[in-house]
C-alpha cells in the first residue's frame, strides 16, 4: 500500500452483461487529480466499464475500489456513499425528461446541501453557465440539442463539487468549437478542484491534450489491452492496436 | 459482352477431385429475385463466376450467408469486387463473437431460470419499497415529495369521475339482478341489504382496486419504464439517490392514501345506484335507506377500508415493480404497462380471496 490511496482501483476486474463478459483482465491505478481516458472500438465494452467502475454496476469478477470504497464489498449505504462524490455523465446525457435544465442540476443540491432555494438556484446557474448553457437554463431537455444535452448532464454531474467525474463520450456530436472548449472545461475542472475524470473519447488529439492516462480496450481478444500515458501510444514500439488507434484517428 | 435483357440468377454445385465443392454463380443477381437454393457437403469450397452479369446486395449476401460456416472457403476466383464485399461481412462479423445455437432444453432451461429470477426480482423489489418505507418513517429517505402530490391528485381525485360511474352501475346491476331473485319469495324489501352489503365489504373496495389497476399502475409501469429507457433512473443512481425510495415510495404511498377514500365514495354511490333501481317500483326511498342502514355494519365499514387499502397497495405496487424491471425499448414500456395491470388485477383477485378466508376464519 501506497501512502495516498487511489482514486480508482481495478484488480483483474471482469465486466459483462448477463453472465456473459465483454471485457476482463483490467487492471487500473490511478491516483488523485489525473484525468484517465478510456479508448476503444465501439461496442468493446467502454460504457459497460464505466458502469461498473462507477459503481453502477457489479463486476463479474474481480475488484474494484473507487475512492477507497471497495465496491465489491460495500454495502448499498456505502456504495450510495460513494456515489454521492462522483458524477456520471452518461452516453446518452440522462436528463430527467420532465425538469427543466435548471431543475436538472438542482435536483442533487436541493437533496444533498443544506441550503435554501435561491442560494441553490444560483449554484446551478454558475454551474450551467460553465458549460456555456446560461441562456438555456429553462428550457426542457426535449427542447435542447444533443451536444447542449451532453453539457448539461455535466452541469449536474458537477452539481455536488464531486471528487472523481465519469464522462462517456462527452464531446461525441459537439462541433470541433464546442469540444475544444470542453477539453478547457475538463482540464480547469481538474486544475482547479483537484477533481479525477475518467472519460470515454474517440478524439484522439483531445486525449493526447487532457489526458494523463489512456486505457485501450481490445475488442478482438476482450481484455485490456494497454494502459499508459496517450503519448506513449504514438511510438511505434507500443501496444500495436493502441498504436494503429491513435494513428489511425489522428490522420482523419 | 453486352446484355440487355436480365438472366434469372442461378448457382450449380460440382464435386471436385479433392473432395472439395465447387459453387458456380451465373446470371444477374439482384434483390428483387428470389435467390437459387443449393445443397453441398464438406468443409471445402471453391466459389467460381461464370458468365457473372450484374449483381447488387444479392450476391454478397448470398455467398456470405450460405458459407460463413464453412471451414475453407476460396473466394480468389471471383470478380474482385465481389470477395471485397464477401470479406468485409466476415471481418466484421468475427469480432462480434459466435453467437451459439440454443437446443430447446436449454430454452426450457432458460425460461426456468428467467421466471425463478423474476420471482426473485419481484421479492427483491418488496423488499426494497419496505426498506424504503421504514426510511421514510424514520425521515432518513429522500423521497420526492412534489411526485406524492401530484399523484394524490391524478391518481386520487382525477379518478372520482370514473370511479362515479363505475360504482353507480355496480350497484344498479347488483339492486336489478337481486330483485328478480327477491320478488319470487316476496322479499323484495332486503334488496337495500343486498346491495349495501355487497358494496361496503366487497364491490366498492375491489372495483376501485380494479380502476387503480387500469388507471394507475399502467401509468406507473410506463413512466418509470420511460426513465429506464433513458437511463432516468441510473442517473438518480449515480446521484446516490435510491430510485425505489424517490420514485415508487411516494407513489405507492399516495395511491394507498387515495384508494380507500375512492373506495368509500364508490360504496355510497353504489348504494345510491342500487336505490334508483329498488325504489323505481318496489319500495319506498325511506324503506331502503332504512333497511340499508340496518344492514351496514361498523364491521363491514371495516372490512371494505383494510381491503381497500390492500389493493391500494397492490396497484401501485404493481406499476412501479413492472415499470422498474422493464426492458429498454419502446416495446418494453408497453409490456411493462401490459403487465403491470395485468400483475394488479391477479394479486388484487387473490389477496380478496385470502381476505374472504381469513375473516370468514375470525368471523368477522
Ligand atoms: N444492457 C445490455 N444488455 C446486454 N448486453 C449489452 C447491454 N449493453 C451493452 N451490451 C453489450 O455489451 C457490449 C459492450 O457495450 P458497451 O459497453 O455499450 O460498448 P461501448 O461503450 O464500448 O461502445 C456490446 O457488445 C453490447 O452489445
Ligand atoms: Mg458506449
Amino acid at each position: 500500500m501506497t501512502a495516498v490511496a487511489p482514486v480508482l482501483l481495478c484488480e483483474d476486474l471482469v465486466v459483462g452483461h448477463a453472465g456473459h463478459p465483454v471485457m476482463s483482465g483490467v487492471n487500473i491505478r490511478l491516483s488523485a487529480g489525473k484525468i484517465l481516458a478510456i479508448v476503444g472500438p465501439s461496442g468493446c465494452g467502454k460504457s459497460t466499464l464505466m458502469r461498473v467502475i462507477g459503481g453502477l454496476d457489479e463486476p463479474m469478477a474481480g475488484r474494484s475500489a473507487l475512492l477507497g470504497t471497495d465496491l465489491t464489498t460495500a454495502t448499498a449505504l456505502e456504495r450510495e456513499k460513494v456515489l454521492r462524490r462522483s458524477g456520471f455523465l452518461f452516453q446518452g446525457s440522462a436528463l430527467f425528461s420532465s425538469l427543466t435544465l435548471r431543475e436538472n442540476v438542482e435536483l442533487p443540491m436541493r437533496e444533498f446541501l443544506p441550503l435554501p432555494p435561491h442560494e441553490v438556484a444560483q449554484l446551478a446557474e454558475y454551474k450551467l453557465a460553465l458549460v456555456g448553457l446560461a441562456d438555456a437554463m429553462d428550457k426542457l431537455p426535449s427542447e435542447i440539442s444533443g451536444g447542449m444535452a451532453k453539457r448539461a448532464g455535466i452541469a449536474r454531474a458537477l452539481a455536488l463539487d464531486p471528487s472523481v467525474m465519469f464522462l462517456d463520450e462527452p464531446s461525441a456530436g459537439l462541433d470541433p468549437v464546442t469540444s475544444g472548449k470542453l477539453d478547457e472545461l475538463v482540464l480547469k475542472i481538474k486544475e482547479s478542484f483537484g477533481t479525477t475524470i475518467i472519460l470515454v473519447s474517440h478524439e484522439v488529439p483531445s486525449i493526447l491534450r487532457i489526458a494523463d492516462f489512456c486505457v485501450y480496450l481490445d475488442s478482438d481478444t476482450g481484455t485490456m489491452g494497454a494502459y499508459a500515458p496517450p503519448k506513449d501510444f504514438l511510438s511505434p514500439t507500443a501496444y500495436a492496436k493502441a498504436h494503429a488507434f491513435f494513428t489511425l484517428a489522428r490522420i482523419s | 459482352m453486352s446484355q440487355n435483357s436480365a438472366r434469372a440468377p442461378s448457382a450449380r454445385t460440382e464435386v471436385l477431385g479433392d473432395g472439395s465443392t465447387l459453387v458456380v454463380v451465373a446470371g444477374d443477381w439482384t434483390i428483387h429475385d428470389s435467390l437459387p437454393t443449393i445443397a453441398f457437403k464438406g468443409d471445402k469450397v471453391k466459389l467460381r463466376a461464370d458468365d457473372l452479369g450484374s449483381f447488387d446486395s444479392s450476391l454478397p449476401a448470398w455467398i456470405y450467408v450460405h458459407f460463413k460456416n464453412v471451414r475453407q472457403c476460396d473466394l480468389s476466383a471471383l470478380p474482385p469486387r465481389l470477395q471485397a464485399l464477401v470479406e468485409m461481412a466476415e471481418k466484421a462479423t468475427l469480432s462480434a463473437g459466435p453467437n451459439a445455437p440454443t437446443s430447446v432444453l436449454e430454452n426450457f432451461g432458460t425460461w426456468g431460470i428467467d421466471s425463478t429470477h423474476s420471482w426473485a426480482r419481484a421479492f427483491d423489489h418488496i423488499g426494497q419499497t419496505a426498506v424504503g418505507f421504514a426510511r421514510t418513517c424514520l425521515g432518513r429517505a429522500r423521497v420526492n415529495w412534489s411526485d406524492f402530490t401530484l399523484q394524490l391528485q391524478t391518481a386520487g381525485v382525477d379518478a372520482l369521475p370514473i370511479v362515479a360511474l363505475l360504482g353507480f352501475l355496480t350497484g344498479l346491476i347488483m339492486a336489478y339482478v337481486g330483485l328478480i331473485q327477491l320478488r319470487q319469495v316476496g322479499a323484495t324489501v332486503y334488496v337495500a341489504n343486498l346491495v349495501s352489503l355487497a358494496m361496503t365489504r366487497e364491490m366498492g373496495a375491489l372495483m376501485t382496486g380494479v380502476i387503480a389497476c387500469g388507471r394507475t399502475s399502467t401509468s406507473f409501469a410506463s413512466q418509470l419504464g420511460s426513465m429506464n429507457v433513458s437511463q432516468e433512473t441510473d442517473a438518480l443512481r449515480s446521484l446516490g439517490i435510491n430510485p425505489v425510495e424517490y420514485l415508487a415510495v411516494p407513489r405507492i404511498l399516495a395511491v394507498t392514501l387515495m384508494v380507500p377514500l375512492l373506495a368509500i365514495f364508490a360504496t355510497f354511490v353504489g348504494i345510491f345506484g342500487g336505490m334508483i333501481v329498488a325504489c323505481a317500483g318496489d319500495l319506498s326511498i325511506e324503506q331502503y335507506l332504512t333497511q340499508a342502514i340496518l344492514a351496514i355494519k361498523f364491521k363491514s365499514f371495516l372490512v371494505g377500508f383494510i381491503k381497500s387499502i390492500a389493493f391500494g397497495f397492490i396497484a401501485a405496487w404493481a406499476g412501479c415493480y413492472r415499470g422498474s424491471v422493464a426492458q429498454r425499448s419502446a416495446l418494453g414500456v408497453g409490456d411493462a404497462a401490459t403487465s403491470a395491470a395485468v400483475l394488479g388485477i391477479t394479486l388484487i383477485v387473490i389477496a380478496d380471496a385470502l381476505f374472504a378466508v381469513i375473516f370468514n376464519l375470525y368471523d368477522f
